[in-house]
């Protein structure tokens, strides 16, 4: 069932314990043991403590892999929503500014996230021949160019607003014991997100479009129907992603957002979701997010250059996507000898 | 089975190598750290030992920035000469987010002190508040944040003398009248924006830059390559444009090379590092930049650093009035200037081609 990628079709059930230790997803987890070992060992600061005081703003982009993960699982691509989160996160300050209470702000952050997903699927949807990386790029450029324009019509101009009424994103930063709130909502999201792909028919249409849309949609899936459902899901996380994001910075500025989308990408691809579309699940994404996550807290306390953190991650990436592509080769080449 | 034995195995693998090449690379920059710290304690054992086994941080802008390495250079030579430990910064990108990141990290390390160039004047307020509630002295260098999540802000000059200085110079290039435009760093840069301000302010209150006309206020997110795009379509859509003014060294000279190589009459003045000018300043037409300024990034991080290490040994607390000694730097006092605490540097500095040559191999 294994394509040229090697990864196994997730909607194939797998019984034994053995398989499933076997597989990308318990790799994974030996890596996420071995980057947390490796923090142990570089730096002294390398504590449960430190690294959850860390993590919210790693927190808030991982909100947007579970519904990134739908869209790479359907075959598309959505680059589009690191803007997006600027533009919700500034809608968002802009109108507490202008006096409405917290409770509306939060609601118009979500509302900002989901209407720019919409955008994003109906165009999608409904120009089918347009490739989704050229419509979501589009997107991209608009949702930070409105943003912009934002800042200067409403804000106080400069390309930056900060939150004068604190009290609520104080609210969304407090602790239960060392655990930050976007902790918890992360795990619930993400539960969510991974059962709903999982577990369900709904799930299992995704992996069905990504697979091949033409025959799904011959099969009686409303195919449109679906992408359109999954650009909203991505928007309406992309919402709560700047609002989290807003706990850490108190305000929004241009740059907000930048790269996210790519970071989120990253984190997909590395947990085994192949951006052709109808491999891997979301488990995977889940645990390589806190492999990168915990990676660039550990090396950062020790004082390793930054753009040297960008190169390893970016190298772990690369193998990641390269050993089931040997692997496959190397088991395609025995077939053959045998043969 | 054997293929997923075999994923598994290759996983391991680069799992290992990773731990294999972090580790090493996490002993490479040790050693070299460890050996600085040694000769600087032998150094300040019989001096001073007031910086003596404290560490101080420095959290630049971005990575790949001149002015921020020279900046951070001043910074480290001051610390280690005083026998504190050094941690240079430079996020990844340059932007808070990427700042708040790296700030989060000295906070786990138990840094004594942070001085920060910051990337936005309000983002930063939640990670520096949290890094002040743990005993960590902030300051800010170059790029102020919120003036009540920091002790103090050392300025390289006054605002109000930096935007005197620049629109003089831009009186003195259109000859008192006709176009002229804004080559800024990003929408957002809180020192730029500030003196913008304050040039736009001069403009309306004193009658004598009444014939100037600012035409745009364009942004060149201070990468050359933006930078230069921005140049040439200001060219395009202003032919009467006579002076360009780019307060940021990453935006002047990409605006100067444009100039100078299509001949352009358009004249340039801003704040420029010497060593990236030197080839544009001259009085005749063929030189694109007549004069700039620019204030000395080494001496500003070496403040930052007499300032850190006052600020840990409690000989200053950063009210104003506060005094202390800057090695030869001088003395030093903390003024209140629009409400917040600043220790200003000196004014700027005027690079024409009678002395460009003897700094341009400076910095």
């Amino acid at each position: 069932m294994a394509g040229r990628s090697g990864r196994e079709i997730s909607a194939v059930q797998k019984g034994s314990i053995r398989s499933k230790i076997l597989s990308w997803e318990g790799a994974l987890v030996l890596i996420l043991v071995a980057v947390n070992i490796l923090g142990v060992a570089i730096s002294p600061n390398y504590n449960v403590e430190n690294v959850l005081r860390e993590m919210p703003r790693y927190l808030a982009e991982i909100f947007m892999m579970f519904g990134m993960g739908y869209i790479l699982v359907l075959g598309d691509i959505d680059i589009s929503v690191g803007a997006l989160v600027c533009l919700a996160g500034t809608v968002a300050v802009l109108s507490s500014n202008a006096g409405l209470p917290f409770g509306v702000a939060v609601i118009i952050c979500l509302g900002v996230g989901l209407l720019g997903g919409m955008l994003n699927g109906f165009i999608a949807t409904r120009f089918t021949e347009l490739p989704t990386m050229i419509v979501t790029l589009g997107t991209q450029i608009i949702f930070r160019g409105i943003a912009e324009v934002l800042f200067e019509t409403w804000g106080n101009g400069g390309g930056t607003a900060s939150m004068t009424d604190t009290k609520g994103l104080m609210l969304l930063a407090t602790k239960i014991g060392p655990f930050p709130i976007a902790f918890f909502c992360v795990l619930i999201v993400g539960i969510i997100m991974i059962v709903v792909l999982a577990k369900t028919t709904f799930g299992r249409k995704l992996y069905a479009i990504g697979s091949n849309k033409t025959a799904a949609y011959y099969a009686g899936v409303k195919v449109e129907k679906i992408r359109f459902i999954c650009y909203s899901v991505l928007g309406l996380l992309a919402g709560l992603c700047a609002l989290f994001l807003l706990t850490a910075t108190f305000g929004s500025n241009t740059t907000t957002g930048q790269g996210f989308e790519m970071e989120v990408i990253a984190m997909c691809v590395f947990g085994g979701i192949a951006t052709t579309g109808g491999k891997g699940n979301l488990i995977g994404g889940f645990i390589a997010a806190f492999i990168i996550v915990c990676l660039r807290i550990a090396l950062g306390q020790r004082n390793i250059n930054t753009q040297v953190i960008l190169v390893i991650i970016g190298l772990m990436l690369i193998i990641s996507v390269l050993v089931p592509a040997i692997s496959s080769a190397i088991s395609i080449r025995k077939k053959r000898a045998k043969a | 089975m054997k293929k997923k034995l075999l994923s598994v195995i290759l996983a391991t693998a680069v799992a290992a190598s990773l731990l294999a090449g972090c580790g090493s690379s996490a002993a490479d920059t040790a050693a070299p750290a460890a050996d600085a710290a040694a000769p600087a304690a032998d150094a300040a054992a019989p001096a001073d030992s007031s910086g003596g086994g404290k560490t101080y941080a420095l959290v630049t802008k971005s990575a790949g920035n001149p002015f921020m390495e020279r900046m951070a250079s001043g910074f480290q030579e001051v610390v280690e000469a005083q026998g504190g430990t050094v941690v240079i910064q430079n996020p990844e990108a340059a932007t808070p987010d990427a700042q708040i990141s790296v700030i989060q990290s000295l906070i786990s390390q138990g840094v004594d002190s942070i001085a920060v160039d910051g990337n936005d004047a309000n983002a930063l307020t939640a990670v520096l508040t949290e890094a002040s509630g743990k005993g960590i002295k902030i300051l800010t260098l170059d790029s102020d944040v919120a003036p009540d999540t920091r002790t103090v802000y050392c300025n390289q000059a006054g605002v109000s003398q930096i935007g005197e200085t620049l629109m003089e110079a831009v009186y003195d290039l259109t000859g008192g009248e006709g176009d002229w435009a804004i080559l800024s760093a990003t929408s957002q840069a809180t020192n730029q924006n500030a003196w913008i301000d304050a040039m736009k302010k001069l403009m309306e209150s004193d009658s004598k830059y009444a014939k100037l006309n600012l035409v745009e206020v364009a942004y060149g997110d201070d990468e050359p390559q933006k930078s230069t795009d921005q140049t040439q379509a200001l060219l395009q859509n202003y032919p009467d444009l006579k002076v360009i003014c780019a307060p940021t060294t990453v935006g002047i000279a990409a605006a100067a090379k444009v100039l100078q190589d299509q001949k352009s009459s358009v004249k340039l003045t801003g704040l420029g590092l010497p060593s990236e000018m030197a080839e544009y300043i001259g009085e005749d037409d063929a030189h694109s930049c007549p004069y700039m300024y620019l204030w000395n990034p080494i001496d500003l991080g070496r403040l930052a650093g007499y300032t850190s290490i006052a600020l840990v040994d409690g000989s200053i607390t950063g009210a104003a009035g506060d005094s202390f000694k800057a090695g030869d730097l001088g003395d030093y006092t903390i003024e209140e200037i629009d409400g917040s605490t600043q220790i200003i540097l000196g004014p700027p500095f005027k690079f024409d081609p009678s002395n460009i040559d003897e700094w341009k191999t400076v910095y």
